[in-house]
């Protein structure tokens, strides 16, 4: 018999012993480590209230015990815990300490979700004489949105609060210095407003349509509904530019063109199927966490995951299906989803178009009366020939041939994607039927030249299905999710109403070659002030474009850095007649600042006031940050000198430093500095009604912004039924609200009617007064802009609110995009074949892999988000510099790296090429990391990383330490620029620069460990820099993408040097907007169309106007 | 009792051994003792004949491959704590809810987790270190004769042994004798191994020998 096994365990074979007959030498107490103690001292026992172990992970102090309570300090633990030494008391000296906190709510503001944080503000060292400080922040478990949760983010909100090298204190220019020098003195904010304000004053004072353009406020991430828009407004300006445009602006017009919104907004929690496209919602952006938060509550309930993306992302790792994707090829993708789903059958023989909600939902009505346009269809061979009738059943024919070319060989030749892929990702799609939820923003939307196509036809399949209902599981609508008080204080003022309409255009944000653009054409300010040509051109032809800037307001904004082309943005800035007076309302040190004329440093998410909401899910919550030490101290008693300026005073009593807010500086600058006497008009509307002598107050001001919420004032008068301020007290006590919940189909909600009047966005219409056109919308006469304007829709024979659109339906055809000269995209359309992508160039990304024809030639994927770096917020942090160490590598696929012989870690160097002007731009050299994880041909290379600074720290007279700059997420750079080529080298790591203060003179308690500072952050580069600014033709983003050459990087080149030929950027971009825009001509009457969203100044008729010549 | 009072001291030496070999790296004073006697250093045959030894300095091989070998087995790869092998879902409970700690409070020892570097005190370093504890009280009843004493530590030896040690620690010590890179861990893991295995069965023995009332006849 054959053995099967004859191998005993060794342990059972080999039996010792060790006892008998053997005596070592060695004593056991010499060997052993000697863990144990057996002291075992009588313990005074725990009070009742401290519970060492929580019966749950989500404990949290109840709201009642928030403005005191107890708990053990975490460090203090480590002795032993309660069971052994009690709680400390005056019979217990050595008892483990118990600290008393205050927790004051309020929000995050490290990215734009923002979610509820609680600062814990140590009371027991403040009481015993030491300095009030928040030792952490947490969630805020009343947040409907983020629940309690937090993620890396929010936590790291008290290392940037403590930041060693946090600005202390406002900051002027050097007198006789030049901007970019590094040299500065320290000034006072009286100083700073009454100079600032001053020449705000000048400025307005001509009282000439320029004046009115010449002051510029511009906002990277608002974190706050409607305050910001209102500071220009209340000036008269046309005055405010936003960063949409390098961040969302695709995949706004795509959004607008269907449903007049500019964004959707999904219910996870209910979904049956999550479709991401990007790694947003899940691991970095849009909303995270609270997305991420909801995403996983549906998968816990079954829900499936896929994530479109060329790159494995964290959440395409963790979905049921990657479908990765040609990066700008997406629209392909879609298109094959709808001519399946138009032209297949379910599995029980039934339509896969939801027909109930196309028919009474879409506007194919409108596009089968307009004969003329299926004629021009016919033309462009999109059909094959007109329609039979236009009833709704030849809509779905004909579209079904529409899209019937958009096969499986097609979108894998296109896409470049595996066809077992697509057909999953179908049969998953049509599994979830209705319950399909998506987030269209970045990645695509944003990356490419057609981008918001990207968007465009992306909801075509969601519209097929009923997903786009707004109903549970599916896909709702920003607006109705959302709520914007913000900037609705004016019954606290003087004025007692809102400022009226502005009645100029400002050239310099919404320029004349992009009418359509979403929004603000702020990524090419700098190109736009410094092209002569391009601003005779269009005064000959009878507009009125500024020359110049005389006041430039970057708030918590960091263009230089973020945007393309930096260094067009310094040129510019360099040009003190072309940006008179630039300053920087910024918490942080930033490459921006250091071309300023002033750095006014305020407040991070616990010290200042911002009422802040989100479409997070189909509710609608809000939150209110508060400045933790301002209402800590109030609350204990103390009083400011000036209730005005009580931020600032809170935070200088508590030695955080001289940081004030906007909404305190602005008032106080308004009614003080700019318009003093009232003669311009302004003042009013920033003095106090209560007392017109004053600015007005943040409880007066919250008071009556929050009292446009009817339910939380209702609220409020309940809980706080003997104060002044319920609105504001009730805010300040919970940080948070929910006005309203399980928002869904509001569009099917009736239009409200009281009589014989009905009521649409709280204006009330006489029934006589409303007209019902042919299509069932019911129209009142427009009284801004004249015409006529819709109110409401008769589906099935009831009168409803509808979308937000001109047709009250979704617009599969876009009848206003075809006016505004776009006739071939007015339909969710995509070019097949070669010949068409150059006819149709619009929509085809600069990116395509047409392009690519060397084998070293790659598209470059820039725009994805690391999730502990939110662009230019985190470089305050040591806590999220350490977990990213500036570190961003050259993603490369490793077949590609192979052929080339590029292995992990070398130097490479990257070189950007233009595709439509065929300009070199220079190149970034970077480090490769060869990896399955990016698709063959593409690289991946996030654009969030590769900071600067050009010194460690800058002295102040008169001042005894140095301010340093930076430390703790920037290496030192050198720089050559020469008006057409920039560079940066390089110079020394951060961690050597940070060692030689680590001693920090500035919160020394909160930074002891500056001494381990191990990263040098030079894996980084500043690719921005490199990019040129190419704005989409259409909706004027910067197409991020690049179509980049690579190479070895040579012998002197080093990780994060860039070289910038910044003369050929401006060539780009003026090619790009020569090439591709359908500018304004004399034909037109309008600067834009009128209902189309222009975020932050309300127009007068007068400034959409215009009379072009020739 | 006398046998068991000569074998005390080498119980004793052995779990102090071991109990430090998986606790924390091994340095210069701890092999210099192991290879000082020759009979512990029998109990790592392959250690004792492995080349290397000669060939490098003690240094290079404890930051070459002892170090290398320890961070693989106790903090990388395996993990050394018990509530990870006895919990349905795997999670190391390093708080009051652990059996082991709720003994070792009952019985008033305290484990100092920062001298021991490790999360949570049911760590098989820290477990075999609690044995060397109870060893070492045993000694002192034994020298002062107290019989009754004597039996009451062989109970919770016994005990700990059964309940504990045996539960988890075998599955532990095959997956790390399998998996070490150096003779030293592959020895002391085998050690270890059966060495817990014979102690059970020792004490168990002198248990019934010594120790046998009437009540746990019945």
């Amino acid at each position: 018999m054959t053995k099967v096994n004859n191998e005993q365990p060794t342990f059972v074979e080999s039996r010792r012993t060790f006892l008998k007959g053997t005596a070592y030498t060695v004593a056991g107490a010499s060997l052993a480590t000697g863990v144990f103690k057996t002291i075992a001292d009588t313990p005074a026992n725990a009070e009742g209230k401290f519970t060492p172990t929580p019966e749950t992970l989500s404990f949290y102090p109840p709201l009642e015990e928030w403005d005191s309570f107890t708990e053990l300090d975490g460090n203090d633990w480590k002795r032993g815990g309660t069971g052994r030494n009690g709680v400390e008391s005056e019979e217990n000296p050595d008892g483990i300490k118990a600290i008393e906190y205050m927790l004051v709510p309020t929000a995050c503001s490290n990215c734009e979700a923002s979610c509820g944080l609680t600062a814990w503000v140590d009371l027991s060292t403040y009481k015993k004489g030491g300095q009030l400080a928040v030792r952490k922040y947490m969630g805020n478990p009343l947040h409907a949105g983020s629940r309690g949760r937090n993620c890396a983010k929010g936590y790291a909100t008290q290392s940037q609060m403590y930041d060693p090298d946090r600005i202390p204190f406002p900051l002027k220019r050097a007198p006789g210095s030049k901007r970019g020098e590094g040299k500065w003195v320290r000034t006072t904010w009286d100083e700073a407003m009454a100079t600032i304000g001053k020449k705000m004053h000048d400025t307005l004072k001509k009282g000439d349509e320029m004046s009115r353009k010449l002051i510029m406020y511009h906002v990277g991430r608002p974190n706050e509904n409607g305050f910001g828009h209102r500071v220009p407004h209340s000036m008269g300006c046309d005055g405010y530019d936003s960063h949409t445009n390098i961040c969302s602006a695709g995949a706004r017009e795509g959004t607008i063109q269907w449903t007049n919104d500019d964004r959707n907004s999904p219910d996870w929690s209910n979904a049956k199927l999550i479709f991401l496209q990007s790694s947003h919602a899940a691991d970095a952006g849009h909303y995270f966490q609270q997305a991420a938060g909801r995403i996983a509550d549906a998968r816990k309930k079954g829900a499936k995951l896929v994530v479109m993306d060329p790159r494995m992302s964290n959440s395409a790792g963790m979905a049921d299906l990657w479908v990765p994707v040609w990066p700008g090829t997406e629209t392909a993708l879609y298109l094959y989803l709808a001519n399946r789903i138009l032209n297949e059958k379910g599995i029980n023989g039934e339509s896969l178009v939801n027909h109930n909600f196309v028919k009474n939902w879409v506007n194919w009505d409108r596009l089968m009366k307009d004969r003329e346009y299926l004629s021009y269809l016919v033309e462009r061979g999109y059909i094959k020939s007109l329609p039979k009738g236009d009833s709704y059943e030849d809509f779905i024919t004909m579209i079904a041939e529409m899209y019937s070319p958009y096969t499986l060989d097609f979108v894998v030749k296109e896409c470049r994607v595996e066809a077992r892929i697509v057909e999953k990702l179908y049969d998953m799609f049509i599994d979830a039927g209705a319950r399909v939820a998506t987030y269209i923003w970045r990645a695509g939307p944003i990356g490419h030249k057609g981008g918001w196509m990207i968007a465009r036809s992306a909801f075509l399949p969601f519209v097929l299905r009923g997903a786009m209902a707004g109903d549970v599981g599916g896909v709702g609508l920003h607006h109705w999710h959302v709520i914007s008080v913000n900037g609705k204080g004016d019954a606290a003022t003087e004025a007692g109403k809102r400022p009226p309409r502005v009645d100029v255009w400002n050239e310099i944000a919404w320029p004349p070659e992009y009418p359509l653009s979403t929004y603000e054409m702020s990524h090419i300010m700098p190109h736009l002030l410094l092209d002569d040509e391009w601003r005779n051109k269009w005064n000959a032809k009878g507009l009125n474009v500024p020359d110049r800037l005389a006041v430039w307001i970057p708030r918590m904004y960091n263009p230089v850095w973020i945007n393309p082309d930096g260094f067009r943005w310094i040129e510019a800035l360099k040009r003190e007649d072309k940006i008179e007076l630039p300053f920087n309302l910024s918490p942080t040190w930033s490459e921006t600042n250091w071309y300023c004329d002033y750095i006014l440093p305020v407040g991070l998410a616990g010290e200042r006031h911002d009422q802040h909401s989100e479409a997070t899910q189909p509710s609608r919550w809000l939150s209110f940050r508060n400045p933790a030490l301002r209402v800590a101290l109030e609350k204990m008693g103390w009083k400011p000198k000036d209730p005005t300026r009580a931020t600032l005073e809170a935070h200088i009593k508590a030695g955080l430093g001289e940081i004030w807010e906007e909404v305190e500086f602005w008032a106080n600058i308004m009614v003080h500095h700019v318009d003093p006497d009232g003669s311009l008009g302004v003042r009013k509307y920033w003095a106090s009604k209560e007392d017109p002598s004053r600015a007005v107050t943040i409880p007066e001001w919250y008071q009556a912004a929050f009292d446009k919420l009817p339910n939380l004032r209702k609220e409020a008068k309940k809980r706080y039924p003997n104060s002044k301020y319920p609105n504001y007290e009730m805010m300040r006590d919970m940080g948070t609200w929910l006005e309203e919940d399980h928002i869904y189909k509001p569009q099917e909600r009736p239009l409200k009617k009281v009589g014989d009047k009905y009521i649409a966005h709280g204006h009330e219409y006489d029934a006589s007064e409303v007209e019902k056109d042919e299509f069932g919308v019911l129209l009142v006469d427009d009284h801004v802009f004249g015409g006529k304007k819709a109110i409401g829709v008769e589906i099935d024979g009831e009168i409803m609110q509808g979308f937000h659109t001109l047709s009250k339906k979704l617009e599969f055809y876009s009848e206003w995009f075809k006016e505004w000269k776009w006739p071939e995209y007015a339909i969710p359309i995509y070019p097949k074949n070669e010949k068409e992508r150059r006819e149709m160039t619009h929509v085809v990304t600069q990116v395509h892999h047409d392009f690519m024809k060397k084998d070293n030639e790659f598209a470059l994927n820039t725009v994805f988000r690391l999730p502990y770096n939110i662009h230019t917020r985190s470089v305050n942090s040591k806590h999220l510099m350490e977990i990213s160490q500036n570190h961003n590598p050259v993603w490369i696929n490793a077949e590609d790296a192979k052929r080339l012989g590029i292995k992990r870690g070398d130097a490479i160097k990257v070189t950007i090429t233009d595709t439509v002007s065929g300009l070199e731009s220079g190149y970034f050299i970077a480090m490769a990391v060869p990896t399955e994880a990016t698709m063959p041909g593409v690289l991946a290379c996030s654009h969030h990383a590769g900071r600067w600074k050009l010194k460690n720290a800058v002295e102040i007279p008169g001042f005894e330490h140095k301010l340093g700059v930076m430390g703790l997420g920037a290496p030192l750079y050198e720089m050559t620029m020469d008006g057409k080529v920039g560079t940066l080298k390089p110079k020394q790591g951060l961690d050597e620069g940070m060692q030689a203060r680590r001693d920090t003179w500035q919160f020394k308690e909160f930074n002891k460990d500056l001494d381990n500072i191990w990263w040098d952050g030079l894996s980084g580069s500043w690719q921005n820099a490199v990019a040129p600014s190419h704005p989409d033709p259409i909706a004027g983003n910067h197409a991020w993408h690049q179509k980049v050459s690579i190479e070895k990087a040579g012998q002197g080149d080093k990780i994060g040097d860039i070289y910038v030929n910044y003369e050929n950027n401006m060539k780009v971009y003026q090619a790009w907007r020569d090439k591709l825009t359908r500018p304004l001509n004399a034909n037109d009457k309008l600067r834009r169309p009128v209902h189309m969203k222009r975020p932050a100044v309300p127009l007068t008729l007068k400034a959409y106007t215009v009379n072009l010549k020739g | 009792m006398n046998e068991m009072k000569q074998d005390i001291d080498n119980r004793i030496a052995l779990y102090a051994l071991i109990s430090r070999l998986m606790m924390l790296e091994v340095d210069n004073a701890f092999l210099e003792k192991i290879e000082a006697d020759a009979n512990l250093l029998a109990l790592f045959p392959n250690y004792r004949d492995w080349s290397k030894r000669k060939e490098m300095s003690r240094k290079d091989l404890i930051e070459q491959y002892y170090n290398v070998d320890f961070a693989n087995l106790f903090l990388m790869h395996l993990v050394p704590y018990e509530s990870f092998y006895t919990r349905d879902d795997q999670m190391v409970e390093s708080g009051g809810d652990n059996p082991v700690i709720e003994l070792y409070n009952t019985l008033d020892f305290r484990v100092e987790l920062e001298s021991a570097r490790v999360v949570s005190a049911d760590h098989i370093g820290v477990e075999l270190e609690f044995m060397y504890m109870l060893c070492d009280a045993q000694k002192k009843a034994l020298e002062a004769d107290d019989k009754e004493g004597v039996c009451e530590l062989l109970q919770v030896q016994y005990a700990f042994l059964r309940e504990h040690l045996l539960e988890w620690a075998p599955m532990f010590l095959i997956n790390a004798k399998k998996e070490s890179r150096t003779p030293l861990y592959h020895d002391g893991s085998e050690l270890t191994l059966e060495f817990l295995l014979s102690d059970f069965e020792y004490v168990n023995e002198k248990l019934n020998t010594h120790c046998v009332t009437e009540s746990t006849e019945a």
